[in-house]
């Protein structure tokens, strides 16, 4: 959802930096700051350690720090998101963003999992609802059904069995 | 490399000697009878009407759904419960005529 | 020695080959000596164990000895190795941790064939489905992986070492818990699939294999935890899962194993979901294989790539053969799998189960989308793209509160059918309690319009208290019927409801574990972070606390080299502790390591790192993280251990009632 409608996320985005620059400034998260966070975690490092870019911690790590330097140079020069996202993509290939992008056959990555749930959802109603139609079923096992005298017999001794 | 080969010329002939030799009878479970194939029958239906009794206790169920839900159960049970006072019935008498017969064993 | 190792590995092979054609020529060809066939095959089977144990066990002394003229060991250890992580090498690598693999399942297989009285038709078909799996391992073994190859050449001095990471002491754990999950998984599977091909009679191998299927998935929640828990200690980016292409493969058969694990109860207490549950046995069996391969071949790249190689083709087919095998069985006797009964109501503990299942199932399949996306991606659109943590936290956060909300209402549903009104009834306190929670983590400023992941901490909190309030009150309830048929106290009640039934009551214990898991994983938003070059006194200050670095240094040994700093910690003005980040250089395998140091709290855990030296200054870059709530993930992993736990108690009679002679003055056949 957050993917496929960016320019909802822009705003919203815009709304929560509003909110923490003016509200909860107290937490100690700049808006900059903030906006560096997230985008942060939109990337992942590029050593091959395959961990979320501000995450890395590789140890002698040549990328991460100079992909942190790119992309606080890149939000100095007012870039929005999605500017200062496809920079990254244009330098170091698709890999770099952290969830697949809201276009293209990417949206399938997204849909998929939702599109199973619908599809899943669906087939347990019509199954919930065909199995409470079915058919009263024969005795499992090939047991017949007793009646008459001998089925209150053994009725009362299954009920003496089990009080609870 | 002679111990190496020592070694495994006895770890092979233990092993052969485990699987192949077998002396005397078998002793293998028996096979699975209908009379035990309906006891686990009896438990689970049992099981359920313990589990049902419970739970109308537990006020999860009206005494209608109860009841009908109850009697369903007490029906499968007693079909099964019939079957093996038969089978008993039946095992009984055959082994009486074996006894009559004879010993045979 | 190397001789003798590889020897049993070829001995073993054969024993299992042996075990399988016997043990299925008896079976299928009953007649005068079947039964003494049959028995070879039992007890080839039993050998095989012993035989795979020698080639491990040489493999272990090897590790011991230094014997380096064993390329796997002069991979993985070197003579400074501490004697834990020699032990350990024989799952730290792939040619050793096969024979790990093979040896846990011939260990499985051993119990199983000495309790084969128990049903020996049965336990018969179960031991040959056993060797048939066995003989690939040992396939593998022999021919693509052997761990006995020898090193090329001149003999090395010392050996490349252990990698860094796997230094870590829940490293010599990790590994066999979750080994013990995958491989357990194969017994339920083959009492499943042999039930099946016999036909045989009633759920009985359920009741067999019941404790079995528990007792591997708690090995197997304990492998995943640990494995998280190793990172968190570990890997020093101060997180504990990250959606790793390895995690989540042993996050799949997890999933489909808590699904088996629900919906076998219908088909044991019902007769219902009986081929479901033979898919869903078959799933978390092959997602099992699949996770080893997944971590063993290093197909997709992953922090777990310790090791690589070109057993895949072995793997696949493999895999497309098991999937081949019990589709045809499936098919031709599915027949034998026909439901005995309806489905009375939408509302019932039986409907519970199915949802149950299809979340758990669309969260497995989430997983395995994303982890292979990347290959599709590749073949459709040319390129790879990254599938990462914000993927799977967007789709499967709301699969697992949805999951949440289930557990937390499932409890309160009768077999069968329940009312409306007794359902709301029994709701209404545990929900009016979780609303009142939700309201005071608002007033405590968590704000669910700021931002979706304070929305999903607020929705997680409110339903974790859900279902242990559900829980509580079930325990509570269930208390007060035993209570009024025996005249005890509640709390003597709800142990005596306990012992009633072990298994229900142990399961709401671990639904309460993971209830408390939960709370720990919704901290994760609130995380903190900062990272800061300290000198001689420097300050930090991130949440409560205030860091002051005293001094930082370094040393050496023979394993490796290190440097560290002294960082003390205060609270307000009070000094509560001192922590010391490290960094380590190994000198074997020339690796690096951070090592994290954690202070954990009920509240928060404060998480040093070590990042590394300023080369200008010469002062260390120290990063500081601030979790809260981490600590409840491992309290909650303990809870859902105990419970399964519990739940293998063995059930106690039921409740006596005091009236029996009323009931047997009812004259048989009063009804007509």
């Amino acid at each position: 959802m957050k993917m496929t409608d960016t320019n909802a996320t822009f705003r919203r985005s815009l709304h929560v930096a509003l909110l923490c620059l003016t509200v909860f400034a107290f937490l100690g998260a700049s808006d900059e700051g903030a906006r560096f966070n997230r985008l942060g975690h939109r990337l992942m490092c590029v050593c091959s350690c395959n961990q979320i870019l501000l995450e890395c911690n590789h140890v002698g790590c040549t990328y991460s720090d100079r992909m942190r330097g790119e992309l606080m140079a890149g939000l100095d020069r007012g870039e929005n998101d999605d500017l200062t996202l496809q920079d990254f993509v244009q330098k170091y290939g698709p890999t770099v963003l952290a969830a697949p992008t809201g276009t293209g056959f990417n949206r399938v990555a997204w849909i998929m999992p939702f599109l199973a749930l619908v599809l899943g959802l669906l087939t347990t109603i019509f199954i919930v609802r065909a199995w409470r139609k079915r058919p009263a079923l024969a005795a499992p096992g090939g047991v017949l059904p007793v009646s008459g005298a001998e089925l209150e017999h053994f009725r009362t001794q299954a009920r003496k069995d089990t009080q609870i | 490399m002679t111990v190496a080969t020592l070694t495994c010329a006895m770890v092979m002939l233990c092993v052969l000697f485990y699987v192949f030799y077998l002396p005397g009878r078998l002793h293998l479970g028996p096979e699975k009878t209908r009379l035990a194939y309906l006891q686990e029958r009896k438990e689970a239906i049992y099981e359920n009407l313990r589990d049902l009794n419970f739970e109308h206790q537990a006020g999860k169920l009206p005494d209608q759904d109860y009841q009908s839900l109850k009697s369903s159960l007490e029906e499968e049970a007693a079909g099964v419960l019939a079957e093996m006072a038969q089978l008993e019935r039946a095992g009984a008498a055959a082994v009486f005529s074996n006894r009559r017969k004879g010993a045979r064993v | 020695m190397s001789q003798i190792g590889s020897f049993a590995l070829l001995l073993a092979l054969a024993l299992s080959t042996y075990s399988f054609l016997a043990g299925i020529l008896a079976l299928a060809r009953p007649g005068p000596g079947s039964e003494r066939l049959g028995e070879t095959a039992r007890r080839a089977g039993i050998a095989t164990f012993a035989v795979v144990f020698l080639a491990a066990f040489i493999l272990v002394i090897s590790a011991f000895q230094d014997n380096f003229s064993i390329a796997y060991i002069f991979h993985h250890s070197n003579r400074d190795l501490p004697a834990p992580y020699k032990f350990a090498t024989l799952w730290s690598g792939q040619e050793g941790s096969l024979p790990f693999w093979s040896l846990l399942l011939s260990a499985y297989g051993l119990v199983l064939r000495l309790r084969h009285k128990t049903d020996a038709r049965l336990f018969a078909y179960a031991s040959a489905i056993i060797a048939a799996v066995q003989i690939f391992f040992l396939l593998l073994l022999n021919f693509a992986a052997h761990p006995f190859a020898l090193m090329q050449g001149e003999l090395p001095a010392d050996g490349a070492g252990l990698n860094p990471l796997l230094q870590y002491p829940e490293m010599v754990i990790h590994p066999p818990m979750l080994y013990l999950g995958y491989v357990g998984f194969t017994v339920p599977f083959a009492f499943a699939l042999g039930a099946l091909i016999m036909r045989y009679p009633g759920e009985k191998w359920i009741h067999i294999t019941r404790r079995w299927t528990m007792v591997t998935w708690a090995f197997l929640t304990c492998g995943v935890f640990l494995g998280a828990h190793w990172a968190y200690s570990v890997l020093g980016w101060g997180g504990y899962w990250g959606w790793d292409p390895v995690e989540n493969a042993s996050l799949m058969p997890w999933l489909t194993g808590t699904a088996f694990l629900h919906s076998v109860m219908m088909q044991e207490k019902r007769g219902m979901l009986k081929m479901w549950n033979m898919w869903l046995i078959f799933a978390t069996f092959w997602l099992a294989i699949l996770g080893t391969f997944l971590t063993r071949s290093g197909i997709i790249s992953s922090v777990h790539a310790f090791a690589q190689s070109s057993i895949g083709g072995w793997f696949k087919w493999f895999l497309v053969l098991t999937l081949v095998t019990f589709t045809f069985f499936f098919f031709k006797n599915k027949s034998h799998l026909r439901s005995e009964h309806k489905l009375e109501s939408l509302i019932s503990r039986e409907s519970s189960f199915l949802f149950n299942n299809l979340l758990l199932l669309l969260a497995c399949f989430t997983v395995l989308w994303g982890t292979w996306f990347p290959l599709i991606s590749e073949y459709v659109q040319g390129n790879k793209v990254t599938v990462g943590p914000p993927f799977y936290n967007n789709v499967a956060i709301p699969v697992a509160l949805l999951l949440l909300l289930l557990t937390a209402v499932g409890p309160l549903l009768a077999w069968r059918k329940t009312s409306v009104e007794s359902l709301k009834r029994n709701f209404m306190w545990p929900a009016l309690g979780a609303i009142a929670v939700g309201i005071l983590m608002m007033v405590f400023g968590v704000r669910p319009w700021k931002d979706i992941s304070y929305f999903y901490a607020l929705m997680a909190a409110m339903l974790a208290a859900l279902v242990g309030l559900t829980v509580t009150s079930e325990f509570i309830r269930g208390g007060r019927v035993i209570a009024r048929h025996t005249g005890q106290n509640l709390l003597a009640s709800m142990v005596h409801l306990f012992h009633r039934n072990t298994r229900r009551y142990g399961g709401y214990i671990v639904h309460f574990g993971v209830a408390v898991v939960i709370i720990g994983i919704l901290g994760t938003p609130f995380n903190q972070d900062k990272e800061k070059e300290m000198g001689f006194g420097d300050k930090m200050t991130i949440g409560p606390y205030t860091l002051v670095c005293e001094s930082y240094t370094q040393d050496d040994n023979p394993n490796y080299s290190n440097e560290w700093a002294i960082i003390s910690v205060f609270r307000g003005d009070r000094k509560i502790e001192t922590m010391y980040p490290e960094r380590r250089f190994y000198k074997a395998s020339q690796q690096p390591q951070t090592l994290p140091r954690i202070r954990s709290s009920y509240k928060e855990d404060l998480y040093l790192t070590y990042e590394g030296v300023n080369e200008a200054t010469g002062r260390p870059i120290i990063k500081a993280h601030l979790n809260p709530l981490v600590m409840w993930i491992w309290v909650g992993v303990l809870i859902m251990i105990g419970g399964t736990v519990l739940a293998l108690i063995p059930n106690a009679a039921p409740v006596r009632v005091t009236a029996p002679a009323r009931i047997q003055a009812a004259p048989v056949g009063a009804g007509d």
